[in-house]
């Protein structure tokens, strides 16, 4: 096998990733499993599909985890991470901190060697971002006690995986060899212990001077397929950079991310990563499962055995515990613990890392994936049993929401295009307060409004990416204000078939739009050529003569008039024959507008006053 | 119980508790429709000819607002004028025959001033002069004037108090 090409060992890993992840799916878990037990039977322990290079690709697909931080860090917009940070610090440190301890005490007892017992308790103490995100989704429970809580502490272990990773090499006591460190070496010896903190600072003047206005000029140009090179290229440079000063490239991705964070690219650079870390990471975790050595794990099966439980045993109790002192309710509470009591997909790359330390040796590196890979097979399980048997328990049943009279929960909104039209209802919205993600594709609009400190971010609604990056899956409003009806009409058939919770609101150039629009399910149209152009009838009214108050209410009148004609005229568009003709509404419209409610009749009230 | 139509208007009703919490009265029967007119009719354009049909379905009408000004919302008043067509007086089949009414205000000030003595030298009942002759001519009787004084600075328990007053009103024939 050895002489297999690369293409081919892409296309088995890939295969047994398509083959297995929908068949875990449909046992309700992650993909992430299914990903793993592909691995698992293409395997040398199974099909012996895979030859010695799945060691190989699992280094070069470990670029997908550092694909992962740079998009973490992207996340990282510090006013979100203000709001919650007692949550993130409070819950997260002491999670880490408490499992670690507890953890390495066991392992010391059990007579471990006390830097492989510390890596253990270190890399075991992380849970699972991938998995417990997408359960999150999957119960749609994100805005939940238990939603904050458990997002609070993924972010804080996301965090420290980047100390971690620079804690490995020194406990290994063993300089990390490494061919990169050429830049390192050109650099006087008193100024290399300050690498790590002159390369930050490299990374930091690069994010503020170079990334953003590379971008712009990047995008200025329209073409959608150099706006991902350049995103690829951004990302594999920053890690290389980092490499090469000595630093990990984990870390380098992830201060890449926080700088652009708060950049007008922010969800554009998502979309565009977002698929190649999901291919990597897909082709990652198959290669985990190929390399986990079932020999070592047949020679002592009660070994996995009994560390899986005490590992399980341990994560849940600490994470309740830390609940509890934090105040959750018990049903949220649960919930947090289950969720986060698997060791995470972190720690095969912090394992891997430290077996290539020295810090493992091969036989226990087996063992701790394999112990890794069991808890993560675990978890969805016993989310079951506690949503079937201990929820119904403790749901607290006095659900007196008419009593609590909590403030309105902001409404998410996103607003796509934000010219002349899309602008005037952002200006409108932001002086009440109110928050909107703002997507235009014009690089040079966006630069002038961010300019402006409007919060707008650059990126081409109408690719389906972007608005799922722009936070459309949790979103409760849409405002389409692009000035083509036809990109419109495309985002809207499009976000209502996947967010189908999504309010639409959407501007028209004309009736044809709001026939199409309406036949579409969206009742919030607005017919930009309707308002204007009746306002100047009015105008025009008064100019001949009318009473403002009699031109204002007859102006009125006709707008409603006209709307119900169109809702009308729409579904006639449905029809193979149409009954109801322009003509006619038009016709009805004036019949209609005669028809004034007030009747002038001064003597009806004469004749009664004298009877 | 009387099919029944709450017209309530309120120009700033986001800023009153009071009536927040009487209007609690109106959710829990079946016979009682509520019409919100200042979130109905935002800009003052009142839909006259449905008001007029929707009108005949109801045996009683609750007017409930608050006193601004010694009067009522202008929206309420402009309701009046919009939908009770002066042709109606002449006709035999007044649409608003067979009806009765009751008439709801929350009033910011104390009691004692609205008396022939006091600081206003004018009673609640004389200043709703204006609703209750308007649906005199229509030969609807008012049932009852129910004032509701210091209305901002009211207890929850004092309201709720008004509150059940107001559904005992609703119940009664």
């Amino acid at each position: 096998m050895s002489d297999t090409s690369l293409a081919m060992t892409s296309l088995i890993f890939l295969g047994a990733a398509i083959i297995m992840v929908p068949l875990v799916r449909k046992l309700g878990l992650s993909s992430v499993i299914g990903f793993i037990l592909g691995g698992i039977l293409i395997g040398p322990f199974g099909l012996k599909l895979t030859g010695n290079d799945s060691d190989d690709i699992m280094h070069a697909t470990e670029f997908g985890v550092i694909m992962l931080l740079f998009l973490v860090g992207l996340e990282f917009e510090p006013k979100k991470f203000w709001k919650i940070r007692k949550k993130i610090f409070g819950m997260g440190l002491s999670q880490m901190l408490i499992t670690i301890v507890v953890l390495f005490a066991i392992f010391y007892f059990a007579e471990w060697r006390t830097d492989q017992a510390l890596v253990a308790a270190v890399c075991f103490a992380l849970s699972s971002t991938a998995i417990v995100l997408q359960t999150l989704k999957e119960k749609n429970i994100f805005r939940t006690d238990a939603g904050e809580a458990s997002f609070s502490i993924l972010l804080f272990q996301d965090m420290s995986v980047i100390p971690i990773l620079a804690l490995l090499p020194i406990l290994a006591k063993r300089p990390e060899e490494n061919d990169h460190q050429i830049l390192l070496q050109y650099l006087p010896d008193w100024l290399q212990p300050f690498s790590v903190i002159l390369g930050v600072l490299v990374l930091i003047f690069l994010g503020r001077f170079v990334f953003v206005p590379f971008l712009r000029y990047v995008s200025r140009s329209g073409m959608n397929e150099l706006l991902t090179a350049s995103s690829l290229f951004l990302v594999i440079g920053v890690s290389e950079l980092m490499a090469s000063v000595g630093l990990s490239p984990a870390l380098g991705a992830f201060l890449a991310g926080v700088m652009l964070a708060t950049s007008e690219f922010r969800h554009e650079l998502e979309s565009q990563i977002d698929p190649f870390k999901g291919l990597l990471l897909a082709v990652f975790f198959v290669s985990v499962g190929a390399t986990i050595n079932f020999f070592v794990i047949m020679q002592d099966p009660m070994f996995i055995f009994t560390t899986t439980i005490v590992v399980l045993a341990v994560k849940f109790t600490v994470l309740f515990g830390v609940g509890k002192f934090f105040g959750l309710k018990t049903d949220q509470n649960l919930i947090v613990a289950f969720a986060l009591s698997q060791i995470g997909e972190f720690s095969f790359v912090l394992v891997n890392y430290a077996t290539k330390l020295y810090l493992l040796n091969p036989e226990l590196n087996a063992q701790l994936m394999a112990i890794t890979a069991i808890t993560m097979c675990v978890t969805p399980v016993l989310l079951i049993i506690n949503e079937k048997f201990l929820e119904p328990k403790f749901l607290n049943i006095q659900n007196d929401a008419f009593e609590n009279t909590e403030p309105i929960k902001q409404q998410k909104i996103i607003i796509v295009g934000f010219g002349h039209f899309g602008s005037t209802v952002g200006r409108l919205l932001r002086v009440n307060g109110i928050q909107a993600t703002v997507l235009d594709n014009d690089p040079q609009r966006v630069n002038l409004l961010k300019s402006n400190h409007f919060k707008v971010y650059f990126g081409d609604a109408t690719k389906p990416g972007i608005l799922r990056s722009a936070g459309a899956e949790t979103a409760d409003l849409l405002i389409l204000c692009l000035d083509d009806p036809e990109k419109n009409k495309l985002i809207l058939e499009y976000a209502r078939k996947k967010y189908p919770q999504l309010k639409i609101f959407v501007r028209a150039k004309n009736r044809l739009d709001a026939y199409d629009f309406y036949n579409n399910g969206v009742d919030n149209i607005y017919r930009e050529t309707l308002g204007t152009a009746v306002d100047m009838a009015v105008d025009i009214l008064k100019a001949t003569g009318m009473r403002s108050y009699a031109a204002r209410r007859l102006g009125k009148r006709f707008m409603l008039i006209d709307k119900a004609m169109v809702r009308k005229l729409a579904k006639e568009q449905l029809k193979d024959k149409i009954t109801f003709t322009m003509k006619e509404s038009l016709e009805r419209e004036a019949e209609l507008l005669a028809e004034d409610s007030q009747s002038f009749d001064e003597s009806q009230w004469n004749n009664n006053e004298e009877i | 119980m009387k099919k029944t139509l709450v017209v309530f208007a309120h120009p700033h009703f986001e800023y009153s508790h009071a009536n927040a919490e009487l209007i609690k009265a109106y959710g829990d029967f079946p016979e009682v429709d509520f019409k919100d007119l200042y979130e109905e009719y935002p800009d003052f354009h009142i839909a006259s000819f449905r008001e007029r049909k929707r009108i005949r379905d109801y045996e009683r009408l609750v007017f409930h607002f608050p006193l601004i000004w010694f009067s009522s919302p202008p929206l309420l008043k402009l309701w009046i004028d919009e939908v009770f067509d002066l042709k109606w007086l002449s006709e035999d089949q007044n649409p608003l025959k067979n009806k009765d009414a009751v008439i709801i205000v929350t009033v910011g000030g104390k009691e004692e001033n609205y008396s022939e003595n006091g600081l206003y030298g004018t009673t609640i009942s004389h200043l709703m002069k204006f609703l209750t002759l308007s649906l005199k001519v229509n030969s609807i009787e008012v049932k009852e004037i129910l004032a509701i004084h210091n209305a901002d600075d009211l207890t929850k328990a004092e309201l709720t108090k008004f509150t059940d007053k107001i559904k005992h009103i609703l119940q009664t024939p």
